[in-house]
């Protein structure tokens, strides 16, 4: 009985964190076209640019006070990093010759995007003997499609193939 | 209520039962010796070495191991080499007295144990995905032929665990026993207390080097693909 | 056989209870320039590695194809391939030859030639190399708060006493897997209450330990294990492509975090192709690289054991650390692991890294008795604290642990345990009871601790998951609880994640929430007079020459 109890609140309230950050990624697309690429000189930007960081609904970091968190102008949705914050930390990455690490946050910054649940979701899709090669082909679809991913529709497309060839799809253990 | 679960349980079980078929379309036999030849064209790493094995009487292959239906039932499974190519633990517990303290621990709990030997992998997590699969309640327990043991739950990422005892050394015949009973507390919907454990930071120091000769030649036995085999123990 | 005397006591010396064996190539026994490891080499065709380490690129596994595609600076890859090994490892002792200078070839060879590369060079040469190459020029150390009955004040107050000694970043994980988000709770309240800045983490299985993160229970993460063969990876229950889009994931919720690898792990999980350690390593390190991840913890790791049990093994262990930091990742640098039962060879496991210093000379020193460690013991503990601080008095080296006073001490355990009672308080949580804060304000370990009723506990850990508990209620309990400075600091942790400096290499903060990372505060070693000097660094210095027991010459009472 507790088993089904459990999986029916716990399928419920991955519907209603899906209709939550679905609203709010909504409203969140409005990039901040930074005029220059940032360098190691403009870190950290907690003091350097504090005013170039903005949560995910529009706040800037002098609202993410203790007394907005108590009352509940500040919540955990606040509390998260943006794509323009990530790219900022690229460019900075890149500009003391970590290009790597500047793909990285690229990819992330995709992943804002994406509810934690389906997140999560997407990574043991990702894990050996877990998918078909149909399977994370769809993914793929749905990162480019769905949450405007590009670059990781990308990395899906690609493990569909190298798991075809280097036998980690579903049946292949 | 608790019948819908048992028609998506069952559904759940065909569809494993089928895709068993599908993948076994081929049967290897491995007690058949003259057959080795098969074994090695499942791209086994290195060298699955038959030769190794040394059958014992009191643990009994009986064909391909299927899925349990009933729910008071736990599977243990046991690493490939355990029994019949290594026969103790790396403090030199018998492997025949292991089995035996964790089956007793399962029946004082009023549960079935079923045995199966996983070949597909060496590693006590993934043997016990493969067995939690094949256990009409969910819960498994592996163990390796080091001593290595884990109690896991069918819902749980592979490396997930409910109870995981990854310092063999410390590991007694009343640990074993301890196992077997939690396991079954859980398969009947029980919250135990973790069997407890002596936390010795120096048994790995001492015994890793040996765990890992002991791994090696668990993992010489693996098998790619080839499916788990129900296993009938005797300890009379 | 008429037993010789000295042998006999010799044999009874606790070295005589560790682990050795002798080599075996085949099966991947043997520390570095195995018999079986691949010659160096790439072709390139159109911008495209079609052969790598002598490997074509039909050949190729996933964690071949993963290097190749991501993990190599192909710019220089013709230039970096055709310098001679010897010419590289003489560059990376070379105090003439810049950090940066000797990136540029570094991370444009093959995990071949890197191996050739550190197998150049002995201990010592090692130790001025790391001196030179890890990314952060202020080294530091990290530590473990465990205890075996995942007892969430204790943890709290130990994390607590760590914080105030200095470590930058603590790692808990589990006695009992169930337990994780009270332990990463527990770890967080008491670290920020001994020191505002600390980060921390709740090593548990990997798609767990996200979902921590993304409530913001952690900071960071680190046990995110890549291994050198396809085989091992995949027992891993992951490949190169699912641990990279990990990683991007972390970075998504404005986490820090780090791969770890290590020595060992092959040969613990059964398949090294036989090949050598150092040059299974390579592989991970190059995997780590490609993945765009800051950070790697390496250097044995939790299979100390294996290295430790070869010859030339621990020289391999720092080579490892080495290869990461040249390759321009923050190393943490392993010294994690209970490795010998003799006081002789623990100080050697870590005295390479303890003197060159590293990101984290030890990512994980045991800030509890080691008996209560459930990452199975460290190389050092807290007994060993004064030991430690002794030596970096001595030799004049910072490793990242202060010495303090019993009275701060017992000042900021009682802090912490009260704070994570308030938590436990506003979340609904098992009641914490005022016996329990004091014993756990007093207590060296578990032992001291009354006890609590395990199975409520975990019930309760799977309920505030459930009831989607976030950082914010733990900031509200802190806040309506009077803790506002604890409240205060854990707020600015996730104000911090909203910013992202702390995710860029070797990053920690200091107790104001500046953060300090390869890009401010770059090593810039190049030779004496050069690079991090403790006696430069005053404050830090005066602290660690403050040691309580030290007689005071000036003001005797004979």
């Amino acid at each position: 009985m507790s088993e089904v109890d459990s999986l029916v609140n716990k399928i419920m309230s991955q519907l209603k964190d899906e209709n939550s950050s679905a609203s709010s990624s909504t409203s969140t697309s409005t990039p901040t076209n930074s005029d220059s690429e940032l360098g190691r000189n403009d870190y950290p930007l907690f003091e350097k640019h504090p005013d170039k960081v903005k949560s995910p609904t529009g706040k800037s970091l002098h609202d993410i006070t203790l007394d907005n968190v108590v009352d509940g102008t500040v919540g955990p949705k606040d509390l998260r990093i943006t794509p323009d914050t990530l790219r900022m930390q690229g460019q900075i990455a890149a500009s003391a010759g970590r290009v790597a690490i500047q793909k990285n946050f690229q990819r992330a910054a995709e992943l804002t995007q994406i509810p934690d649940d389906r997140l999560l979701q997407l990574y043991n899709a990702l894990r050996p003997y877990r998918s078909s090669k149909q399977e994370l082909l769809d993914m793929s679809s749905e990162l480019r499609d769905k949450y405007n991913a590009p670059v990781c529709a990308n990395w899906f497309a690609e493990a569909a193939e190298n798991y075809e060839k280097n036998k980690k799809l579903k049946g292949d253990n | 209520m608790s019948q819908e679960i048992d028609e998506t349980l069952l559904r759940s079980i065909i569809k494993d039962v089928i895709g068993e078929m599908k993948n076994t379309d081929t049967p290897i036999s491995f007690n058949d010796s003259g057959n080795s030849a098969a074994t090695a064209t499942q791209a086994a790493p290195s060298s699955s070495q038959t030769s190794d094995i040394k059958p014992v009487d009191w643990f009994k292959h009986v064909g391909v191991a299927k899925p349990g239906l009933s729910k008071d039932e736990v599977v243990i499974a046991v690493a490939p080499a355990f029994a019949e190519v290594l026969t103790r633990t790396m403090t030199k517990l018998p492997h025949k007295d292991v089995l035996r303290q964790v089956i007793a621990g399962i029946e004082e709990e009023g549960l079935k144990a079923r045995v199966v030997k996983v070949y597909r992998t060496s590693d006590v997590s993934f043997c016990s995905v493969d067995a939690d699969q094949l256990s009409g309640s969910g819960i498994s327990v592996a163990i390796q032929s080091k001593g290595t043991a884990i109690i896991h739950q069918k819902d749980q990422e592979p490396l997930s665990n409910l109870e995981l005892f990854p310092q063999a050394p410390v590991l007694t015949l009343d640990t074993y026993r301890a196992i077997g009973k939690n396991a079954a507390q859980y398969a009947k919907g029980m919250s135990p207390n973790p069997v407890p454990t002596v936390n010795d930071q120096m048994a790995r120091v001492q015994y890793q080097a040996l765990s890992a000769l002991m791994h090696i030649q668990e993992t010489k036995q693996v098998v790619p693909g080839k499916p788990s085999d129900e296993i009938q123990v005797s300890f009379n | 056989m008429k037993r010789q005397k000295r042998f006999e006591k010799l044999e009874k010396r606790p070295v005589h209870l560790d682990g050795f064996v002798k080599e075996w190539d085949d099966e991947g026994l043997v520390a570095l320039e195995g018999k079986n490891d691949p010659k160096p080499s790439i072709k390139l065709e159109n911008g495209e590695i079609t052969e790598l380490d002598g490997k074509k690129k039909e050949d190729f596994d996933l964690i071949d194809k993963y290097i190749a595609e991501y993990g190599l600076n192909l710019d220089n890859a013709e230039m970096a391939m055709n310098t001679d090994s010897l010419k590289i490892a003489h560059m990376l002792v070379d105090p003439n030859v810049s950090r940066s200078e000797i990136i540029k070839y570094t991370t444009a060879i093959t995990p071949a030639k890197a191996e050739e590369v550190i197998s150049k060079l002995n201990f010592g040469e090692m130790i001025v190399a790391v001196q030179k190459m890890r990314p952060r020029r202020t080294p530091a150390t990290q530590c473990h708060i465990t205890n075996t009955l995942d007892n969430p004040v204790e943890i709290a107050a130990d994390a607590a006493e760590a914080a105030l000694r200095g470590f930058p970043e603590q790692e808990t994980t589990t006695a009992i897997a169930r337990y994780a988000p009270m332990n990463a709770i527990s770890i967080m309240v008491g670290s920020q209450t001994g020191r505002p800045g600390v980060i921390t983490q709740c090593s548990v299985e990997e798609s767990e330990e996200l979902s921590l993160g993304m409530r913001g229970f952690t900071a960071y993460a680190e046990t995110i294990s890549v291994y050198g063969t396809d085989r091992v990876f995949t027992d891993g229950d992951d490949t190169p492509w699912s641990k990279g889009f990990l990683a991007s994931c972390y970075a998504s919720r404005g986490l820090k975090m780090r791969f770890t690898s290590g020595a060992g792990s092959e040969v613990m999980m059964g398949y090294t192709e036989g090949k050598s350690m150092l040059y299974l390593e390579a592989r991970c390190i190059f995997i780590t690289k490609a993945s765009g991840v800051q950070g790697l913890q390496n250097g044995g790791v939790s299979c100390i054991g294996i290295p430790g049990a070869v010859p030339g093994g621990i020289r391999e262990v720092l080579g490892e650390n080495l290869m990461c930091m040249m390759m321009d990742i923050e190393c943490a640098s392993g010294c994690d692991q209970a490795f010998s039962h003799s006081d002789i060879r623990r100080t050697e496991r870590m005295i390479g890294q303890f003197i060159a210093g590293t990101d984290y000379i030890s990512s994980g020193y045991a800030a509890e008795e080691n008996r209560d460690n459930t990452f199975a013991g460290s190389n050092m503990d807290v007994l060993d604290y004064d030991d430690y601080c002794a030596m970096e008095r001595d030799l004049a080296v910072n490793g990242g642990i202060l010495p303090i006073h019993e009275e701060d001490a017992i000042k900021i355990r009682n802090k912490a345990a009260k704070a994570i009672q308030a938590v436990f308080d506003g979340l609904g949580l098992p009641a914490i009871t005022d016996e329990e804060v004091e014993a756990a304000t007093y207590a060296s370990n578990s032992d001291d601790m009354p006890k609590r009723d395990m199975v409520q506990d975990m019930k309760a850990a799977q309920d505030l998951m459930d009831r989607g508990i976030t950082v914010s209620d733990i900031i509200k309990a802190l806040h309506d609880h009077g803790f506002n400075d604890v409240a205060q600091a854990v707020l600015a942790l996730a104000q911090q994640k909203v910013c992202g400096d702390y995710l860029q290499t070797s990053a920690i903060f200091d107790k104001n929430w500046h953060c300090i990372s390869a890009i401010d505060n770059p090593n810039d070693y190049q030779g004496p007079g050069t690079g991090y000097r403790l006696w430069e660094d005053k404050d830090t210095w005066d602290k660690i020459k403050d040691i309580p027991w030290a007689m005071d010459p000036q003001h005797m009472d004979f």
